[in-house]
């Protein structure tokens, strides 16, 4: 019997040896395709490393009230956490940089060439990285190729240029013209009252020319340049005119449902919405989609960047536990194995891999764009500030104020945040 | 409604009372007092959701700028509209309903559970529905204005619309909930008041009006004074049909407030909306509260 | 009188299918591909089942199912017992303090959750509450228990004193009285109280939200998340939601035979 039993404790002992860590690890994520496509590796990762991950995965609405919550200088409910990247500035006190995450055993850090450098810039802030990006969540635009080859002769006729996916707004608008006879809508835009409507300002604003805030050594500035502000909008109000019914009030639920049903010829859309659109269970045009980055503006192309940045919390416990987890999520095995199951890789030799192109097509769409990536702009008080740019954005191309008063209350309103934070 | 008039047991000390109702009071206190007041502390701070230092006591400065803010007034002003219009409906409707279904009938008893059904819903999937109904092209209630040229193409687009969804939307979900309890009231009547309701002919209005309703208000008033507290609460359905908009058009106190807590993690500032938000729930059920003490001859 | 009857019933049907049409979408949208949801036109429908099963197939979704139920039955039951005992005790015994309780109890009520959010993940986290079953039941018990205690007094007060007096003169000690007597006499109150208080608990989602992880989610959790990174899964949504309503359903098909008509017998007789 006693031989029986310390034979029993060192085989244990030699098993808990033999796994790198003993630890147990809090994770609060995002809830989505990619998200859920982790939980299948979890037991792979468990037993190469011994690390227990207990995954929370929360709507990303609510993600970064949950985050603020249980997230203080000084105690952390998790080890590591997502922050979507324009609260990275608010959150950044909080978060460990990445050039101080510990060093791991069993997975190493990932090439940093091989990420997409624009999706590491994510997670930078007053010269410091935070975290890692993710995913790429990046503005992709969606045309219907196969109106393209319909119309082509007849847009050509009228036009005198070939029809393709636009290259610029101008041409958009131009199919959006021709295609209104036809009774297709030439496009789709995003008018809900939240951060979705901040994103299409900025991208309109970008494409003309223009930012809103910027930081430099001095602080904050609004360089809002009004006169090019007002010609995006009146541009987006100009667009608005062959946009599908309720065009005053789409969020992605009815964008998905007028793309998919055949109604919409072109159109950004997030990464995540996409595996729907080429699903024939939930979309009439799967298979009929090119995937590459937004039409230029006058001053050119500029793409809406989103990528979720992983952190640690400078509070954590298992700070080394949770970077062998996120150096795991990251690893090209990993993004190999989920990719089929959801996930949206950040590294450029995913993103390319001639395998997940043949049935993922928007993967070249992500990469093109995010040679052309912009971002929201970056304040510790960011709600706010896109709160007051989409307020005055729909109610100028909703018509219930001019542009150039929209635009001089914007620039008035951000000027008093500014004031009122210190700045 | 007399609490104290006809019905009480004479004074017997405080030690029968304890037995009933202390220890619901345990409860009750023991969970909510402290949010309650930690709340109402933070109100007077500049605690933010995010946690970077602890927070500093500012006084009444919350308070003065929830005052002046142009959104507050224009949101208690919706929400304020919005229940003027929402509740009597309720009220009105539950009524005529709980009348309808006073005699049974076969199948009443089904019919009265599938009539609960839009008050067990999910208030998600109540506005999303809405929502999906409104959306011109393939939504069932857009189609329907429009064959009858009732409205806009695309209610929910419109400010005004939008904010005439939110009333009917409620209305939709919340009569039914009158209904039941005026129901019950009447199931508690006895049999000879409800008799007297089930005559049909010339003098059928009037005997509702003159016996059943005086003896119904004490409930009708307790079923109005819970949907306002609960009105002053709505939140969800109109955060997924509109998130408060068009231009605000539907910015009720709670999402206003859920803004400013949630969005812009300014808690103490939300704490400070919330006491306003407290003080119009007890302003407008105190009538109601009061009237009911001061008992009625019956 | 029977054509009485049945221009009741059909009055009764038209009510209850205009009532039921957006709860006509729900159910008929859970047995739709999502496309044919807005692709084709509302009135289209060729059934699926596939949204049902990939729900069921859901481990969190049955998770939370459980959760749901068990925290929503004991906040119901917690309730519907304290709370119509405490009701009781405010209408039936006469003493200053009432009134002032009663206004009190309903102002608690009347905060709004949002504000007591965070409040509540603080306290819970230091009690080692936070993402537990009993947690979430005691926390919906503290908006349950004003509810249903001001719901019940109208009910308790209009109990004529005559009942009362009866028992007393059979001897009744206070609590027996209130067993025996009041409690079947408010039954269908109670029974009003018991399914709504089961109802705001089973449907709750703010503190689940915060107080609740991966171990104690509720069901409006997981079918909020439905909702989507951005859109609904349509079908998936409709599916959670009228899955949800089948107990909350079942149990008021259930509970109506308690809503007794009037005053049959008992009390006053003999």
């Amino acid at each position: 019997m006693k031989r029986l039993l310390v034979l029993c404790l060192a085989l244990m002992s030699v098993l808990l040896l033999s796994a790198a860590y003993k630890a147990t690890i809090n994770v609060l994520l995002w809830d989505d395709a990619l998200t859920q496509a982790l939980k299948a590796g979890l037991p792979d990762f468990e037993k190469q490393t011994g690390i227990k991950v207990n995954l929370e995965l929360v709507p990303s609405g609510t993600l970064l009230q949950k985050t603020l919550m249980s997230i203080t200088a000084q105690s952390a409910d998790y080890d590591l956490v997502a922050v979507d990247e324009p609260n990275i500035p608010m959150v950044g006190p909080l978060l460990l940089p990445f050039d101080q995450w510990p060093e791991t055993k069993v997975y190493s850090k990932p090439d940093m060439n091989d990420i997409m450098p624009l999706a590491f810039a994510a997670g930078q802030w007053r010269g410091a990285f935070l975290g890692l990006p993710v995913n790429a969540n990046i503005y992709v635009w969606l045309t219907r190729k196969d109106i393209i080859e319909k119309y082509k002769d007849e847009f050509k006729a009228e036009y005198g240029y070939e029809m393709r996916v636009p290259q610029t707004l101008n041409e958009l608008l131009d199919m959006s013209k021709f295609l209104s006879k036809k009774g297709i809508y030439g496009w789709a835009p995003f008018t809900k009252p939240t951060e979705g409507a901040t994103c299409e300002a900025i991208w309109m604003f970008e494409s003309f020319g223009t930012k809103v805030l910027k930081v430099d050594e001095t602080g904050y500035r609004v360089v809002l340049d009004k006169g090019k502000a007002v010609q995006a909008i009146n541009f987006y109000k100009e667009l608005l005119k062959y946009a599908p019914e309720g065009a005053l009030d789409m969020g992605h639920a009815e964008r998905m449902a007028a793309f998919s049903s055949g109604k919409v010829f072109s159109m950004f859309n997030w990464p995540a919405l996409i595996p729907d659109l080429e699903n024939p269970e939930k979309s009439l045009v799967y298979g009929k989609i090119e995937y590459t980055e937004p039409p230029a503006g006058p001053a050119g192309k500029a793409a809406i960047r989103g990528a979720w940045i992983v952190a640690i919390p400078k509070a954590a416990k298992e700070k080394q536990a949770a970077a062998e987890f996120a150096y795991w999520w990251m690893s090209i095995e990993t993004g190999k194995k989920l990719i089929p199951k959801g996930l949206t890789p950040a590294r450029e030799s995913l993103l390319k891999d001639p395998e997940f192109l043949k049935d993922r097509p928007w993967f070249a769409g992500i990469y093109r764009s995010l040679q052309y990536a912009v971002e929201r702009p970056r304040f510790e008080h960011y709600p706010e500030v896109s709160n007051i740019i989409r307020t005055h954005w729909l109610n100028a191309i909703s018509n219930r104020v001019t542009p150039e008063e929209a635009v001089n209350r914007m620039v008035e309103e951000i000027n008093e945040l500014l004031k009122k934070y210190g700045y | 409604m007399s609490f104290s008039r006809n019905t009480a047991i004479k004074k017997r000390g405080l030690g029968p009372l304890f037995l009933f109702v202390f220890p619901a009071l345990v409860v009750i206190f023991a969970v909510s007092i402290y949010p309650v007041i930690f709340s109402l502390y933070l109100s007077f701070t500049d605690r933010t959701l995010l946690y970077l230092r602890a927070p500093r006591f500012v006084g009444f400065s919350n308070y003065s700028n929830v005052v002046s803010d142009k959104l507050f007034w224009h949101s208690l002003k919706l929400q304020l509209s919005f229940m003027v219009f929402a509740i009597p409906l309720e009220l009105f409707i539950g009524f005529l309903g709980a009348l309808l279904f006073l005699k049974d009938f076969p199948l009443c008893r089904l019919l009265r559970s599938l009539l609960m059904l839009p008050v067990f819903i999910l208030p998600v999937v109540s506005g999303l529905t809405w929502r999906l109904m409104l959306q011109p092209g393939y939504g069932l209630l857009a189609s329907f204005f429009n064959s009858v040229s009732l409205g806009p193409k695309a209610w929910l687009a419109d400010t005004k619309y939008a904010f005439v969804t939110v009333v009917l939307q409620d209305v939709w979900r919340m009569w039914p909930f009158m209904f039941m309890i005026i129901y019950a009231g009447l199931s508690s009547l006895p049999s000879e008041y409800l008799e007297a309701a089930q005559i049909d002919g010339a003098k059928f209005w009037q005997r509702v009006f003159h016996i059943i309703v005086p003896l119904l208000r004490p409930v009708m008033t307790m079923a109005v004074l819970l949907r306002m507290i609960d009105a002053l609460r709505i939140f969800s359905e109109v955060y997924v049909m509109t998130y408060g908009g068009p231009a605000n058009a539907t910015l009720l106190l709670p999402l206003y407030i859920h803004k400013q807590a949630f969005e812009f993690g300014k808690v103490a500032y939300a704490s400070a909306a919330s006491v306003f938000l407290l003080a119009v729930s007890l302003a407008l059920s105190f009538y109601l509260v009061r009237a009911s003490f001061r008992g009625e001859v019956s | 009188m029977k054509k009485a009857k049945s221009l009741r019933l059909i009055l009764c049907l038209i009510l209850v299918a205009v009532e039921l049409v957006p709860i006509g979408v729900v159910i008929t949208n859970s047995f739709k591909r999502d496309i044919d949801i807005w692709a084709r036109g509302p009135l289209y429908l060729k059934p699926t089942l596939k949204s049902y099963r990939a729900v069921f197939e859901n481990s969190d979704f049955r998770l939370a199912l459980k959760n749901s139920l068990i925290v929503a039955t004991s906040s119901m039951v917690v309730s519907v017992f304290f709370g119509s005992m405490a009701s009781f005790g405010l209408v039936r015994f006469n003493f200053r303090l009432n009134a002032f309780l009663i206004f009190l109890i309903l102002m608690l009520r009347m905060v709004p959750q949002i504000t007591l959010a965070l409040p509540f993940y603080i306290l819970f986290r230091n009690l080692g509450l936070k993402d537990t079953v009993m947690g979430l039941t005691v926390a919906h018990t503290s908006f349950n228990l004003p509810y249903v205690i001001a719901l019940l007094l109208p009910f308790f007060a209009s109990i004529p004193k005559e009942y009362e007096e009866a028992a007393r003169v059979d001897g009744c000690r206070p609590f027996s009285i209130y067993w025996r007597i009041f409690f079947p006499l408010a039954a269908p109150g109670v029974v009003v109280a018991a399914v709504f208080a089961f109802l705001m608990s089973w449907n709750e989602f703010l503190y689940a939200l915060v107080l609740s992880g991966p171990r104690s989610k509720t069901a409006p959790i997981v079918v909020n998340a439905f909702l989507g990174q951005y859109a609904p899964l349509w079908g998936q949504l409709s599916a959670g939601a009228t899955i949800m309503l089948i107990p909350v359903f079942a149990i008021t098909l259930g509970f109506q035979k308690y809503i007794v008509k009037g005053l049959s017998s008992g009390g006053l007789k003999g």
